[in-house]
């Protein structure tokens, strides 16, 4: 779990952390790779939301090249099978996400992120 | 032109019934329409119009409260008037006359009848004259005819006493069985691989996942994800689900492998449950709005789980704030104060939270625990906001309390900044009046630890 699509999704939210926000980085992390359904209708509706340079910089962290630079514009199947791969089926199972901002590490265990905040953080 | 179908409901849950089967027909498209003035959809018999026969088999295999669907022919108080009305509606079923092999079946709600009495039934239709052979394995078609009778439990009766006053009989030929209900048992909760003290039961869930649309290609979110009881029906049904909770402890149960994701894995669905992230609703880290197509969520009322939010009940400033894990040791991990989030605060933050979260015409299902004789229409009233409307209220009576399913839908396209959970500003949509008024879901857990006794009766005990 923590797949990509997730990472793309969530930003640190410490109060007065508001700018430089997100992406979270990871660190330290064991990634593994599980087969998840291709529905393309799901991708065409998602890809408005995707912060791209963000998906794209967060791959490559994982090591995952597969991604172009620039969002493409045609969206053939080969695109949404790639954009497959990369947002659902890359999981991160251990390690941190860290703001790169306030420095706020998130830690991840058994696949579950931990975004609470402490007492100080929420104001 | 459209034509009549007679629906069959399970004798449970009677509120729910026309809610689902509207929200399914959406779902799909299609339209329902009520022929009959008055027709009370709290007996098991209801006649509605649909435009195609495959719609009442879409109905048929996806609403968990069908039990069947009839092409409906004919009804009456009284044979007579049932087989006046029959040869009237000949054309629907002459041409089942000629050469199609056939069942007929004849039963009653609320009563058996007993054998010599279902025969004569049968041959009071002779009338009809269907020339095909009986086959009671594999008929072509199924004739049903059903006797309504009054619930007449609690009292003793003599076998077969009272056979034949019954208020009303259904005929007609059958289209679908219900192919949803079956599904209540695969869910059941007793047999699943991870579940909790406040899992939902599975017909419920089943039926929470229709009210949210639930299909391929949506994205779904329960924000009190617990022990994920409705991320499983939903996934089911093909919906991509993300699940949130203050407490991760819920959501992972014992063992490396998270207890939600044992559970996904057991009904086939593991890889459509997105991802479990434990934050607390009022702080937290959705990075834009307008994600989600359906939120769907039974939030804890304190009662047997206590809703709880970030923060401290009262301040202390002779204690330093609490640091987090990245400054202590790291085997001590690191949990936040918490306080008590009060139902009706937590109903109108959970609104507002979906208006950002959700997507135009995206749905808000959830739960919302009541005192039954306190209740209100306006109850739900006191928190909606603008741009947030309420599509169905289904009770589900326990007595002295009660619980209702609320399905709202965002009807607005205006983007709204996401919530901040702090000041208790009264619902900027509401009259005065609405905003002033105390909803009876309002303090829950200390009025259902009291019993639900009422300020008058105290004082007139003392």
């Amino acid at each position: 779990m923590v797949r990509l699509i997730t990472h793309n999704l969530l930003a640190c939210h410490v109060r007065g952390c508001n700018s430089n926000n997100f992406p979270l980085q990871f660190q330290d992390v064991q990634i593994g790779l599980r087969e998840a359904e291709f529905n393309p209708d799901f991708l065409r509706g998602f890809l408005p939301k995707i912060e791209w340079n963000a998906l794209v910089g967060a791959a490559r962290q994982l090591g995952d090249t597969s991604l172009p630079e620039e969002q493409p514009s045609m969206l053939d199947d080969d695109f949404l099978k790639t954009l497959h791969h990369v947002l659902l089926e890359i999981h991160v199972e251990e390690g941190a996400m860290v703001c790169p901002n306030c420095k706020h590490v998130y830690p991840i265990s058994n696949g579950i992120p931990n975004m609470l905040l402490a007492e100080h953080e929420i104001g | 032109m459209r034509t009549a179908y007679l629906f069959v409901f399970a004798q449970a849950h009677q509120d729910f019934r026309l809610p689902e089967i509207l929200s399914i027909a959406e779902l799909h498209g299609f339209t329902i329409t009520f022929p009959k003035e008055g027709q009370d959809p709290s007996r098991p018999f209801v006649v509605l119009e649909l435009e195609e026969e495959h719609h009442a088999r879409l109905l048929a295999r996806r609403c968990i409260l069908i039990k069947a669907v009839y092409e409906f022919y004919a009804q009456g108080s009284t044979y007579e008037e049932v087989h006046e009305a029959n040869r009237r509606n000949r054309h629907l079923w002459s041409r089942y006359i000629e050469n199609t092999s056939f069942k007929f079946m004849v039963s009653a709600h609320n009563h058996t009848i007993p054998q010599w009495r279902q025969r004569e039934v049968i041959e009071s239709f002779s009338y009809m004259d269907f020339m095909g052979r009986i086959d009671m394995k594999d008929p072509e078609i199924v004739i049903g005819c059903f006797e309504e009778y009054p619930n007449r439990s609690g009292t003793t009766r003599a076998k077969d006493e009272g056979d034949g006053e019954f208020i009303q009989v259904w005929f007609g030929r059958l289209i679908e069985e219900g192919s949803a209900r079956p599904l209540i048992k695969k869910f059941d909760v007793k047999k699943r691989a991870y579940y909790g003290n406040t899992s939902m039961e599975a017909e419920i869930s089943l039926f929470m996942a229709n009210q949210s649309l639930a299909s391929p290609g949506k994205l779904v979110y329960d924000p009190f994800m617990g022990t994920g009881s409705m991320a499983y029906t939903t996934a089911h049904f093909g919906a991509q689900v993300f699940g949130s909770d203050i407490d991760g402890r819920q959501m992972r149960g014992k063992g490396d492998q998270p207890g939600i994701v044992r559970a996904a894995s057991q009904y086939g669905v593991s890889a459509r449950i997105l991802d479990l992230c434990t934050f607390d609703i009022t702080h937290n880290p959705w990075r834009c709005g307008e994600l989600f197509d359906a939120i769907i969520t039974d939030p804890p009322y304190g009662v047997r789980a206590g809703a709880k939010r970030l923060g401290r009940k009262k301040h202390r400033p002779d204690l330093t704030p609490s640091t987090p894990a990245s400054v202590r040791d790291p085997d001590m991990p690191y949990i936040p104060p918490t306080k008590p989030y009060e139902l009706a605060e937590l109903a109108r933050d959970l609104v507002l939270l979906s208006r950002y979260l959700l997507k135009p015409r995206g749905r808000l299902v959830f739960f919302l625990p009541t005192v039954t004789d306190e209740y209100q229409e306006v109850d739900v009233q006191t928190m909606l906001c603008e741009g947030m409307e309420v599509i169905a209220n289904s009770l589900q009576d326990f007595g002295s309390w009660g619980r209702r399913l609320v399905t709202i839908r965002k009807t607005t396209l205006e983007r709204y900044p996401a919530p901040t959970f702090d000041a208790r500003l009264p619902a900027p949509n509401g009259s005065e009046d609405v905003a002033a008024h105390v909803p009876a879901h309002q303090d829950f857990r200390r009025r259902y630890f009291e019993g639900f006794r009422k300020v008058v009766d105290d004082e007139s005990n003392k």
